[in-house]
């Protein structure tokens, strides 16, 4: 016997079981990730101990005493054991290079990240959508090739140089905004005056972040609502006299709204592998200045632990994406279901 | 509405194109400027000759000390303040007995003292030791220790600290003091305020050491006990310095608070310093031009914005500051066509090295002139001058390897020698295209190889797989800290020692000696005989001593009283903008 009520959470027990499969399936794609990160990692050429000792003859027994700290002179497997042990009772490990726990480090660092990609991500979607729309609406060629144009070569600049010449125009040239950091180190603001302050040291790292993702939004968008436009419901809706702006946004862009979903998803972990040069170049606090670092120290904790970081980033983003799109379509919502 | 919409997208176009128009507008107006304020620079440069003290070993001699008249008359400004000082990346520890990183130099100098501190000419002068006598032998040195210093957290400082850090810190943890308190038979302390240190034997530079950078001294009451990496106080530190730690915000800045208690009355004059973390080297300059950065050094400066920076007139550059450096190539003498002294000799003629200053450096060097350069008064002979011996002769060298038995193949080539090079170190990679055009035109196929520096210390270093490597050693305040370990004979895989494989008894003693000699006569002596060994057999050329600029705010004054420019900022102040 089937009840309305249990009619209604069939669905939704079959998505929750949607759910804890695709997180199932995530743990080992998860360890995978973590053990060829951890090899390819500690084979690659470049000894940690040597950047630790400094730029001066350190006394053999005093390199071999580091090496034994941190464990360095055991071999490979072993270590990758031991690693994989001390993961699994929730412990990154400990940072060579900062002599630090590398979660305390990694923690210090997740705000600015977050701040700073998810700020650029939400632009981009704005900026990106807009743009994309303007072109596939425009009856003038000149103005979408104009978008086009604009969309590759914003796609084709390479972010850290966009990020240099932004803080040569806005910073050293104009001097309205600050070139480094997150805050003015001079005299630390407080309250809101602080916010303040962290938003115009935000704009120019947000800026160069978010090119690259506005002209890939503005392009799928443009595309994927030029196919809807040119379907058959939309030519019925048109001929019911529903009004053009409500045609728009309400019938096309709805289902034009799946696949730039999907790209704005499958674009976030790219935009945190970005993230590594943008806050190089501006200063940034985050966990891409630490990655960045960390591979020129050979800092192999942090760096499998940043890496699985991003891996997990990116699963999660993917499965977001998953619901979103559930959300929008029905089809999906309802399942096997149907 | 469809036309209002229609004009924004060009009008993004525009701008983007106005914006580039600007950009090349600036790239030009830059250099109009310049005339004017280069005077300035060039007058930094020539106060600042190669003067490098010899005065470490006095003899038996007693240096007392008032602090250093000369320098605190220097600076007149006024208190308060706080200066922005950058720093390439975050410090590996704030710990400064267990480091020898530069940046964790530069914020430690301004927490920490050391017993002495070296002036411009690499004097010692009284910093928690207010006098010392050194014995007849050269064995012993005596510290007198100032009275009425605290630490940091309000404990008193005395010679038990001392003796503590010696022996629980440096001795165990200094990559570079550890080498020296080898040298060292016994620490004691006959009062709370006298430390009598013993040499094994005689070592000339011992004195130049005990500086914050080489012998920071330690608060034995926060470290006894403890794990000393470990210890919060590594990365929260106490000392006895002008400055007081106040926060590290990893990976932004780092903050420092004036001492009020600080034993040198009245100073420091700021009321707090904070280093900025700026990681990429052009943001440094730009930092500086837009008033962010109060002081860049030479460090951490990129040598293509020096023009720029120079021509700037809110700036003051400072040339020529700080610790002798020689840049070098070192040669495999294990690499069949470079076995032979002849062979290296004709490299070095090979090797344009005043084009080399002029194209790496952007002209901030001076060519090598012999084995140790000339940033030593001790070392600098005229008669091993390699600008006399090796001035660049293309024809002079080929005749040379002909005779040296490195003949030219049927295609007129001599071979192929893979130069090993630190890509991050751009005198090393513009120098290194000039090693390969110079060097072709003798006949020899240079195959570069730019590698990350970890990369490289495992393949010049510890593997020995290269022909011809860039490297650069400084040496503080004495040829025998830092540059001796480009020729002693070096068997093992350490990093920075002779890895040209060249071995000489003769020059091993010589060097050995010059180190125990106290007296600065008879290290000349031996100096000057070991170079003439040296600059025929070259198993490396020093290709040019480094003259770097450090570049300030014309806020700051007081600076570069100190032979290194992190070391006292007590003296420091920033006028008002």
């Amino acid at each position: 016997m089937v009840t309305i009520k249990d009619r209604a959470i069939a669905p939704v027990a079959a998505y929750l079981e949607y759910i804890l499969r695709r997180v199932l399936q995530a743990i080992p794609l998860l360890l995978g990730v973590v053990v060829v990160n951890f090899l390819l990692i500690q084979l690659a050429p470049g000894d940690p101990v040597t950047v630790l000792v400094g730029d001066y003859p350190a006394p053999e027994e005093y390199v071999k005493q580091v090496r034994a700290e941190y464990g360095l002179d055991k071999p490979l497997w072993e270590r990758l054991i031991l690693y994989l042990g001390s993961l699994l009772r929730g412990n990154l490990g400990y940072s060579f290079a900062n002599r630090q726990p590398v979660a305390d480090l990694i923690g210090q660092r997740l705000g600015p990240t977050l701040l700073l990609t998810l700020t650029a991500l939400g632009l981009a979607t704005i900026i990106g959508v807009l743009l994309g729309l303007l072109a596939a609406r425009t009856r003038f060629r000149v103005v979408d090739s104009t978008t086009q144009v604009t969309a590759l070569a914003g796609y084709s600049i390479p972010e850290f140089w966009l990020g240099q010449l932004l803080i040569l125009v806005f910073a050293v040239g104009l001097g309205w905004l600050p070139s480094q950091g997150m805050r003015t180190v001079r005299s630390e603001a407080e309250g809101w005056a602080a916010v303040g302050d962290i938003l115009t040291h935000l704009l120019l790292p947000t800026l160069a972040l978010s090119v690259r993702y506005i002209a890939v939004i503005s392009r799928i968008t443009r595309a994927s609502l030029l196919e809807v436009l040119s379907s058959d419901f939309i030519l019925g809706t048109r001929a019911k006299g529903v009004n053009e702006s409500r045609v728009m946004w309400v019938h096309a862009m709805r289902n034009a709204a799946a696949p730039i979903i999907t790209v704005i998803g499958f674009n976030f972990g790219f935009l945190l592998a970005g993230s590594a040069l943008i806050e190089t170049v501006f200063g940034w606090p985050g966990i891409g200045r630490l990655l960045f670092d960390s591979i020129t120290k050979r800092d192999y904790p942090v760096l499998t632990a940043i890496l699985l970081l991003i891996s997990i980033t990116v699963v999660l983003a993917n499965l977001l994406t998953d619901l979103a799109y559930a959300l929008l379509d029905p089809r999906v919502r309802l399942g096997k279901s149907n | 509405m469809k036309k209002k919409l229609a004009l924004r997208p060009s009008a993004l176009v525009g701008l983007t194109l106005l914006a580039s128009l600007w950009l090349a507008a600036c790239g030009d107006s830059t250099p109009t400027t310049a005339p004017a304020t280069t005077a300035a620079a060039t007058a930094a440069k020539t106060s600042a000759a190669p003067v490098a003290g010899t005065t470490a070993a006095a003899g038996a001699t007693t240096v007392a000390g008032t602090p250093a008249a000369t320098t605190t008359a220097a600076a007149t400004g006024a208190k308060g303040g706080t200066a922005v000082v950058a720093i390439d990346s975050d410090p590996d520890t704030l710990n400064l007995g267990a480091t020898t990183g530069y940046s964790s130099g530069d914020v430690g100098a301004k927490i920490f003292n050391g017993l002495v501190w070296l002036d411009g000419t690499f004097t010692p002068q009284p910093s928690l030791a207010t006098s010392w006598t050194i014995s007849d032998d050269g064995k012993t040195y005596s510290f007198k220790l100032r009275s009425g210093v605290t630490w940091h957290d309000g404990k008193p400082f005395t010679s038990d600290d001392v003796k503590f850090t010696m022996e629980e810190i440096l001795a165990k943890y200094h990559p570079r003091t550890m080498a020296l308190m080898k040298r060292v038979k016994s620490v004691e302390t006959p009062d709370p305020l006298s430390v009598v240190v013993t040499l094994s034997e005689p070592y000339a530079p011992y004195l130049l050491q005990q500086t914050v950078f080489d012998s920071p001294i330690l608060p034995k009451h926060i470290f006894t006990g403890t794990d000393i990496l470990k210890n919060p106080a590594s990365s929260k530190p106490i000392g006895t310095g002008p400055f007081k730690f106040v926060e590290w915000n990893r990976g932004s800045s780092i903050r420092l608070a004036r001492n009020e208690n600080y034993w040198e009355a009245g100073k420091p004059l700021l009321d707090g310093i904070v280093f900025q973390i700026v990681p990429q080297g052009a943001n440094r300059s730009s930092g500086l031009e837009t008033g962010e950065i109060d002081f860049v050094v030479d460090f951490y400066l990129q040598k293509s914005d020096v023009k720029r920076l120079e021509s700037n007139p809110k700036l003051q550059p400072r040339r020529g500051q700080g610790t002798p450096a020689i840049d070098f190539i070192t040669l495999n003498t294990k690499t069949a066509a470079l076995a032979t002294k002849e062979a290296r000799q004709a490299v070095t003629l090979a090797v344009n090295r005043k084009r080399m200053v002029d194209q790496a450096m952007g002209g901030l060097a001076r060519t090598g002139k012999g084995p140790f350069g000339d940033g030593f008064k001790l070392v600098y002979n005229p008669d091993t001058d390699y600008d006399k011996l090796y001035p660049y002769d293309v024809e002079k060298a080929k005749t040379l390897l002909d005779t040296a038995g490195v003949k030219a193949g049927a295609d007129g080539s001599r071979g192929t020698l893979r130069l090993v090079y630190d890509s991050a170190r751009p005198q090393f990679v513009s120098g290194a295209q000039l090693v390969k055009e110079n060097l072709k035109l003798v006949g020899f196929n240079v195959e570069l190889q730019p590698l990350e520096r970890s990369v490289m210390i495992q393949k010049v270093f510890a593997d020995r797989d290269f022909d011809l490597t860039f490297q650069s050693f400084s040496s503080s305040g004495d040829p025998a800290i830092g540059y001796h370990r480009l020729y002693l004979t070096n068997a093992t895989k350490t990093q920075f020692l002779n890895a040209s494989g060249y071995s000489n008894l003769k020059v091993d003693e010589l060097l050995n000696k010059a180190a125990v000699t106290p007296k600065s006569e008879d290290r000349v002596k031996l100096y000057t005989e070991v170079q003439t060994i040296l600059a025929a057999d070259l198993p490396s050329i020093v290709l040019f001593d480094e003259e770097g600029v450090d570049f300030a705010s014309k806020r700051l004054s007081g600076l570069w009283t100190s032979s290194d420019s992190r070391d006292r900022w007590d003296t420091v102040s920033l006028a008002k903008s």
